[in-house]
C-alpha cells in the first residue's frame, strides 16, 4: 500500500481498507495509531472484495471504544459501512467497562486502546467483557504471557486478569487490565531466543468429559517430550457453555510464546494436541524469538518507541500490511534485512 | 444498511431453543442465532412467549446479553391457548401488533419466522403481508453440515421482503408474464393505436384480478366475441376459469325457446320438450359466457339473468327447482342500452349490474394505424387456410393501406371487412402473389360494397351477393355457408372473365396444376360447380 502522509495534522490520514491483508487488522492499527498521535483518519473501501463488504460487529465495538476513551468524532460506524472518518480528541486515561459480544474479541479491543492508554496522563482500569477464548482471536494466555511482558519493557505497566473466561460461543467472560502508563516508549531488542527457562502445557477446560484433557496431554508428551509434570487443567465453570483450549508455552530468557489449539465439535483430543505441537515445533526449529503474531504486535510500539528491533521466522502478510499503516501515520520507515540462516530482522534506525 | 435501530420480533422457539446446561451452546438456537451475526446488529429483540415457558425465555435472555450485550431483550406473555388453533394464534398476534407502538422514523423491523408452530408462521407472514407488522421477514437456518463451526455458529439467515416489485427478477417475471398476456388478448398482432393498447391493458388487469361482469361495446365487427375468446383463455391459463367458452347471440334467440335456450328445461315443460336440457348458462359453469347483443333479450330474459348473476341460480323452465351455476359472464353491444333503458326496453338494474367494467372498441377506421398489422395477420392466417403462402409487393401494399387508411374506406364491418378482403385477394393471387389487378378489383369491389350495403354485416357484401344472387337462387344463396359464399362468389367471377370452361379451370387451379399427371382443370371446376347446382353456362352467364 502507498499511504500519503500529510504534512499537516488537521488534514486526516487516508487508509485504503481493501490494501493488503485483514481488514479488521487495519483499521485496529488505525484506531490505536489516531488515539497515539491525535491524528484523525478517513479509511475507505472498507473491506471492499469480500463476501460481506464493510464495517462488521466486531469492528465497531473496536470503534466504539476507541471513541469512548477519545470522544472522538465518528462518521460512518454503522454495519455495512465502507468508509470511516475518526477524528479523536486527547485521550482520557481513567475506569473503563466495555461489553463486547462473541461478535468481537476483548484482546482485540484492548490491543486498539492499550497503547493511547499507556502513553495518557493517569492510570487506567478497564474491565473488558465477553470473549477471551476465541479462536479467531488471541487468547487471554496469549495477552498476558506474550504480549504484555514485551509490551512492559517498553515502558509502562500493564497487568491482565482473567476473571472469568468466556469461550466461544457463548461468551461471557471477564479480564481486567491495570495500566500505570509512561512518559515515551523505550526502544526495545528482541533478538534472540536466549537461554529455555521453562515449558508449560494448560488445558482450560469446562464441561468436556475429564479424559479430553488427559488424552490431550499424554499426545503432546509423546511428540514433545516435555514430561507430564508441567501439564495443568484449568477447570471453568460450565454454565456458560463448554470450552476445551489446550496451550503450550515456550518460555525463554526475557520472552515467553504461548501456542494455541481450540477443541471442536468431532475433533479428538489428540488431534487438538497436534495442532498445538507443530506450531510449538516450527517455532523452535526457528530458532528465533518473536512468533508470527509477536512479530505482528512488536511493530506498533516500536515505531512509536522510535528504534529497537526483532527478529522473526517470516512476515506474514498481515505485518506487511501493519507496516503500511503504520509508515501511513508515523515517519518512520522500517529497515528490513532478510538473515543469513533464514528469517529477517526488523528494524527502527535511531533518529528515524 | 440504515442506520435505524433494527428491532426483531420473533416467537420463543420451544423446540429449538431449548437447551439445557453447557450443552445448549452445542445445539443451534434460532432465536440466539439472530444476535451472533457479525453483519447484523439487533439493537432490540421482542421475544413473545407462553406464561409457561417464562424459564426458557430467560435463559435465552442471558444467553443473548453474553453474546450480545448490545441487544436488549423485551419479553412479551403471549397466551395462544392452543398454539394450532388458527383463529386463536392470529387473533393474539394481530392483538400484540395493534398494541405495539411501532416507531417507524427511528426503527426498522424484521418478524423472525423460522420459531413456532406452522400456524404462528403462517399468522406472521399474514401479519406482515398486510403491514399489521410493519417489517421485513427474517428467516434463520442452522451452519451447514461441512462448514467450520467456529466460523458458523450462527448458521444462516435472509431478510425477505414481502414487497415483491423490490426484487428484480421477480419484477421482470411479471412484466413479461404481463407482456404476454397482452400479446395474447391482441392476438399476436402488435397493434400501435395508443388508445386500443391501453384499453387491452386495461381488460388484462381487469380479467386477472377480478371476476366481475364485462361489457364490450363497439360495432360489428370490431372484435367483441374473439376478444371475449382470449379473455376466457387467458383466464385459464391463469387456472382462474375451469370451465367452458360458451358463446351466443341474443338476436338469434327468438319467442319461446329463447329463455330455454338460456335457462334450459325440464322434460315435458312444453311441447316438443321431450328431454331434459341443461341451457347455456349450466353449460357456463365455472367457465365464461359471451352474450353478445345482449340489448335484443327479452324482458323475462333480463330478470332471469340478473338473477342469476346476482345469485348464481335461476330456474329453468318448467322446473320447480332452482338450477346453480357459477360463471363469469361478458356482454357485448353494438347499441346504447342507456338510451333502451330509458325507453323501458332494457333493465336499468341489469345494465347497472353489467356496466362496471365497460370497454368500447373502436372499429377499424378509428384504428387506421393498426391496418397494417392486422393486414400481416390476415395474410398469415389466409396462407395457413390456403397451405400456400401469398405474398404482397411492397408497392401493391402500400396502394392498399393508402385507401385502407383513406375516408374513402368506411370499414363499415370493421375487421369482418378486413378479412373477407384479404380472403378474396389471396384466392385470387395468381402465382402466389396480389397483383395490382387484383387489387384495383378488390378495392373496386369494396367501394361498391359500402356504398349499396352501408353498415351491411358478416360478409354479406353487395358485390358479393350481387353475384351469388344473379347464379343461385335467394335461397340457395342464403343457405351457403360465410366460407362458402366468399370462394363461390370468388369462382364465380372468374368464371365471367373466362371464354371457356378450361380457361376458367387454368387459372383457378394455376397453382397446383403443374403438380398434377393430367391438367383436368376443367373437370375440377365441374365437379366444383355442380356441388352447388351449377352448370358452366350458368356460371359463365354474364348478368343483364
Amino acid at each position: 500500500m502507498k499511504a500519503r502522509v500529510k504534512t499537516t495534522t488537521s488534514t486526516p490520514v487516508v487508509i485504503d481498507g481493501a490494501a493488503g491483508e485483514g481488514g479488521g487488522q487495519i483499521l485496529r492499527t488505525s484506531l490505536a495509531l489516531s488515539l497515539v498521535t491525535g491524528r484523525a483518519f478517513r479509511m475507505v473501501n472498507i473491506r471492499a472484495k469480500r463476501a460481506k463488504p464493510g464495517l462488521l460487529r466486531q469492528h465497531l465495538t473496536a470503534v466504539r471504544a476507541a471513541v469512548e476513551i477519545s470522544d472522538a468524532a465518528c462518521d460512518g460506524a454503522e454495519i455495512g459501512s465502507g468508509e470511516l472518518v475518526f477524528r479523536p480528541e486527547a485521550v482520557r486515561a481513567g475506569d473503563y467497562h466495555f461489553a463486547i459480544g462473541t461478535a468481537g474479541s476483548t484482546t482485540l479491543v484492548l490491543q486498539t486502546i492499550l497503547p493511547g492508554l499507556a502513553l495518557a496522563s493517569g492510570p487506567s482500569q478497564i474491565v473488558l467483557e465477553g470473549g477471551t477464548h476465541n479462536p479467531l482471536a488471541p487468547p487471554f494466555d496469549y495477552l498476558a504471557h506474550t504480549f504484555l511482558p514485551i509490551f512492559n519493557r517498553f515502558g509502562p505497566t500493564v497487568e491482565a486478569t482473567l476473571v472469568r473466561a468466556g469461550f466461544y460461543p457463548a461468551g461471557g467472560g471477564q479480564i481486567e487490565v491495570k495500566i500505570t502508563p509512561t512518559d515515551r516508549l523505550r526502544a526495545v531488542e528482541l533478538l534472540t531466543r536466549g537461554t529455555d527457562s521453562g515449558r508449560r502445557v494448560v488445558a482450560h477446560v469446562a464441561g468436556v468429559p475429564a479424559n479430553a484433557a488427559e488424552r490431550a496431554f499424554e499426545q503432546a508428551d509423546k511428540r514433545l517430550r516435555w514430561g507430564r509434570g508441567v501439564c495443568e487443567i484449568i477447570e471453568h465453570p460450565t454454565e456458560r457453555g463448554q470450552g476445551f483450549v489446550l496451550v503450550g508455552e515456550v518460555a525463554s530468557e526475557g520472552h515467553t510464546e504461548v501456542f494455541t489449539s481450540f477443541g471442536e465439535r468431532g475433533l479428538r483430543a489428540e488431534a487438538v494436541a497436534d495442532r498445538m505441537v507443530e506450531q510449538v515445533r516450527s517455532y523452535l526449529a526457528g530458532g528465533l524469538p518473536a512468533g508470527e503474531h509477536m512479530a505482528d504486535q512488536f511493530l506498533l510500539p516500536m515505531a512509536l518507541s522510535g528504534g529497537g528491533a526483532f527478529r522473526t521466522a517470516g512476515l506474514s502478510p498481515h505485518a506487511r500490511t501493519n507496516m503500511d499503516v503504520i509508515q501511513a501515520f508515523l515517519s518512520v520507515r522500517f529497515q528490513v534485512t532478510e538473515l543469513k540462516n533464514g528469517g529477517v530482522e526488523v528494524r527502527v534506525p535511531c533518529g528515524n | 444498511m440504515s442506520s435505524k435501530k433494527l428491532v426483531v420480533l420473533g416467537l420463543l422457539g420451544t423446540q429449538l431453543d431449548t437447551g439445557k446446561h453447557a450443552h445448549r451452546w452445542k445445539s443451534w438456537r434460532p432465536t440466539v442465532s439472530l444476535c451472533q451475526h457479525d453483519d447484523l446488529l439487533v439493537g432490540r429483540l421482542e421475544l413473545l412467549h407462553d406464561r409457561r415457558y417464562t424459564g426458557l425465555a430467560e435463559t435465552i435472555t442471558t444467553d443473548i446479553t453474553g453474546v450480545s450485550p448490545e441487544t436488549e431483550v423485551r419479553r412479551h406473555v403471549v397466551e395462544f391457548g392452543d398454539p394450532w388453533d388458527f383463529e386463536e394464534v392470529y387473533g393474539a398476534l394481530a392483538d400484540f401488533a395493534r398494541g405495539y407502538s411501532f416507531d417507524m422514523e427511528n426503527e426498522e423491523y424484521l418478524v423472525h419466522i423460522t420459531t413456532g408452530t406452522h400456524v404462528a408462521q403462517i399468522c406472521l407472514f399474514l401479519l406482515t403481508e398486510s403491514r399489521h407488522l410493519p417489517g421485513r421477514l427474517i428467516q434463520t437456518s442452522p451452519p451447514r453440515e461441512r462448514q467450520p463451526r467456529h466460523l458458523a455458529e450462527a448458521g444462516q439467515y435472509s431478510i425477505i421482503d414481502l414487497d415483491l416489485s423490490r426484487y428484480d427478477r421477480i419484477a421482470a417475471r411479471f412484466a413479461q408474464e404481463q407482456k404476454e398476456a397482452l400479446t395474447f388478448l391482441k392476438n399476436g398482432i402488435a397493434t400501435r393505436n395508443a388508445a386500443f393498447n391501453r384499453m387491452i391493458e386495461e381488460i388484462e388487469h381487469v380479467a386477472v384480478a377480478s371476476r366481475e361482469p364485462m361489457l364490450f361495446m363497439g360495432p360489428t365487427g370490431a372484435g367483441k366475441s374473439s376478444l371475449a375468446r382470449k379473455v376466457f383463455e387467458l383466464k385459464r391459463g391463469r387456472h382462474q376459469l375451469a370451465g367452458q367458452f360458451v358463446e351466443v347471440n341474443c338476436a338469434t334467440l327468438r319467442g319461446d325457446t329463447a329463455a330455454s335456450t338460456l335457462f334450459g328445461h325440464v322434460r315435458g315443460a312444453f311441447t316438443g320438450a321431450q328431454r331434459d336440457r341443461p341451457g347455456l348458462l349450466r353449460s357456463a359453469d365455472s367457465g365464461l359466457l359471451f352474450l353478445d347483443e345482449i340489448g335484443e333479450l327479452g324482458a323475462d330474459e333480463q330478470a332471469m339473468l340478473l338473477r342469476a348473476l346476482e345469485e348464481k341460480r335461476f330456474l329453468p323452465v318448467g322446473a320447480d327447482q332452482e338450477a346453480k351455476s357459477d360463471f363469469q359472464l361478458i356482454a357485448g353491444t353494438n347499441s346504447d342500452l342507456s338510451g333502451a333503458v330509458a325507453k323501458g326496453e332494457f333493465r336499468e338494474d341489469l345494465l347497472a349490474r353489467i356496466n362496471l367494467w365497460t370497454f368500447v372498441l373502436p372499429g377499424l377506421a378509428q384504428r387506421t394505424e393498426d391496418i397494417a398489422p392486422n393486414l400481416d395477420h390476415e395474410l398469415e392466417n389466409a396462407a395457413r387456410l390456403l397451405g400456400r403462402r401469398v405474398g404482397m409487393a411492397k408497392d401493391v401494399r402500400a396502394a392498399f393501406l393508402d385507401f385502407a387508411r383513406s375516408g374513402e374506406a368506411k370499414w363499415s364491418a370493421n375487421f369482418r371487412d378486413l378479412n373477407a378482403a384479404v380472403t378474396r385477394m389471396t384466392t385470387l393471387a395468381r402465382g402466389g402473389r396480389i397483383t395490382h389487378e387484383v387489387l384495383s378489383g378488390e378495392l373496386g369491389r369494396l367501394r361498391t360494397g359500402w356504398k349499396t350495403a352501408p353498415g351491411t354485416v358478416v360478409g354479406e357484401n353487395g358485390d358479393e351477393n350481387a353475384l351469388l344472387m344473379s347464379a343461385l337462387d335467394a335461397e340457395g344463396a342464403a343457405a351457403l355457408d360465410l366460407f362458402d359464399r366468399a370462394q363461390l362468389a370468388c369462382v364465380i367471377r372468374v368464371c365471367r372473365d373466362s371464354k371457356s370452361l378450361s380457361e376458367a379451370g387454368r387459372r383457378l387451379f394455376a397453382v397446383t396444376r403443374g403438380k398434377r399427371k393430367t391438367a383436368n382443370d376443367a373437370d375440377r371446376l365441374r365437379k366444383y360447380l355442380t356441388r352447388f347446382g351449377l352448370t358452366w353456362p350458368c356460371a359463365n352467364h354474364s348478368p343483364p
